[in-house]
């Protein structure tokens, strides 16, 4: 059963059909999910609750747009609109940047030619760092750059301006960057360290 | 042009073309070079975390599925019923109001949400309820009234000479109408359950009113494709 059948067959309510389309997309929507959340308890709660919705409303999907895309925008919706209600700092799109606290305040960082990421990141390092990032810049990266939403798209899912979302976007990768060189740096010391008691021994 | 104004057009272009002045600023300033390097890094593996997924508990889909049978929106469609697509209609959208193409169906199905609406606002309007929480701590002891005895005297009035007159035409779709009343009617014992715990919350009671007329909705879809053992 193909993704298009098993949409046809789920807007007549076939339990088959359900079970296929839960089977082809739970991997990205919970790992959506965790992302945004970071709380595999919640973001369990949070899939089931996307499904739940997407199944409900199923009947109504015309194929305007790709299946995985509406029921992508309908995830996102659904964890916004938890962390809405949670009324948590999480939901804040405005990161509050104290200029006196360097340790939240993405800064440029003039890095030498030991600290390029190009290649020398991978995707643990990547998830490690996002997981650091303060909650309205983590949610606009992942949203834009591992999800690939637009931000015209971000702005209306967040109900922000596009050049906030842009901004958002750049103060992320500017932490993300910083984050990931200080794991390069961490690193770089750890190999001089063991090089050091290697020579000792 | 100097790095912060490159960085304010990097901001702003975000993976679009760079101008030529900002090109040219980038292909002056390692600094610069090295920032737009590494954002693109960035990108490339914020890719592959986009592509990879992890899959969630078992648990979840378990739960999907229940909530789903237990809100009637899903049935065994391609194990019984891929013959006769007509055979049960969608429980929500046009599909729903084929039930009332028959006056007697028409007229037994607004019976049993009458019967319904009168069972679950006697519970919430009930003065004992409302003001004297030991009455409503007493009714956790004494029976409910069923959401089976009140369908069954409703159909019995209503259409107890369509029911008689019924008979098995479809093996098929009658188990499945059956399964989905025995999954109706688990959800109905566990809404009157929250209700008698919670007499004062009224998502309780909307929950098992949303439950009677889904069994409402079964029981007419049963007469109307003639199962004779739509309350057995």
């Amino acid at each position: 059963m193909n993704e298009a059948e098993a949409i046809r067959l789920a807007q007549r309510g076939d339990a088959g059909a359900f079970e296929r389309i839960y089977r082809l997309h739970n991997r990205r929507v919970y790992a959506l999910c965790l992302r945004m959340v970071g709380n595999p308890a919640e973001a369990e709660d949070l899939a089931q609750d996307a499904f739940l919705q997407l199944f409900r409303k199923i009947a109504t999907f015309r194929g305007e747009s790709a299946f995985s895309t509406w029921l992508h925008r309908m995830t996102v919706n659904v964890v916004l609109m938890k962390l809405r209600k949670k009324k948590l700092p999480e939901t804040s799109l405005e990161e509050t940047i104290d200029p006196e606290d360097e340790s939240s305040a993405p800064r440029r960082e003039l890095g030498g030619p030991d600290l390029l990421l190009t290649g020398s990141i991978d995707r643990v390092h990547l998830e490690r760092a996002v997981e650091q990032l303060p909650p309205g810049y983590r949610q606009i990266f992942l949203l834009h750059d591992v999800q690939g939403f637009e931000h015209n798209e971000i702005a209306k899912l967040m109900d922000c301006s596009i050049g906030n979302s842009k901004s958002q976007l750049h103060k992320a990768r500017m932490r993300l960057r910083e984050l990931l060189q200080e794991t390069l740096r961490d690193l770089a010391r750890q190999e001089r360290h063991e090089a050091k008691a290697g020579e000792a021994n | 042009m100097q790095c912060e104004q490159f960085e304010q057009i990097l901001e702003e272009q975000d993976g679009g073309a760079l101008p030529d002045p900002a090109i040219m600023h980038v292909e002056a300033c390692e600094p610069c070079r090295a920032l737009l390097a590494d954002f693109g890094a960035i990108r490339d593996v914020a890719l592959e975390l986009g592509a990879e997924g992890i899959a969630p508990p078992e648990r979840v889909w378990i739960s999907v599925r229940n909530q789903l049978e237990a809100e009637g929106l899903i049935r065994e469609l391609t194990r019984g019923l891929t013959h006769d697509p007509q055979a049960a209609p969608p429980s929500t959208g046009a599909g729903w109001w084929t039930v009332f193409q028959r006056p007697a169906v028409a007229g037994a199905f607004l019976g049993l949400v009458l019967a319904a609406s009168v069972t679950v606002g006697y519970w919430s309007n009930s003065p004992q309820t409302a003001m004297q929480p030991q009455l409503a701590a007493q009714q956790e002891t004494s029976p409910v009234p069923s959401a089976d005895s009140v369908f069954k005297e409703e159909i019995l009035t209503v259409g107890s000479d369509s029911i008689v007159g019924l008979q098995r035409q479809d093996t098929a779709v009658s188990d499945s109408i059956r399964r989905n009343l025995g999954i109706v009617d688990n959800f109905i014992q566990v809404c009157e359950k929250s209700v008698r715990e919670e007499p004062d919350n009224p998502m309780a009671r909307e929950y098992l009113y949303g439950a009677y007329q889904q069994k409402a909705e079964l029981l007419a879809t049963a007469m109307n494709r003639s199962i004779p053992g739509g309350l057995q």
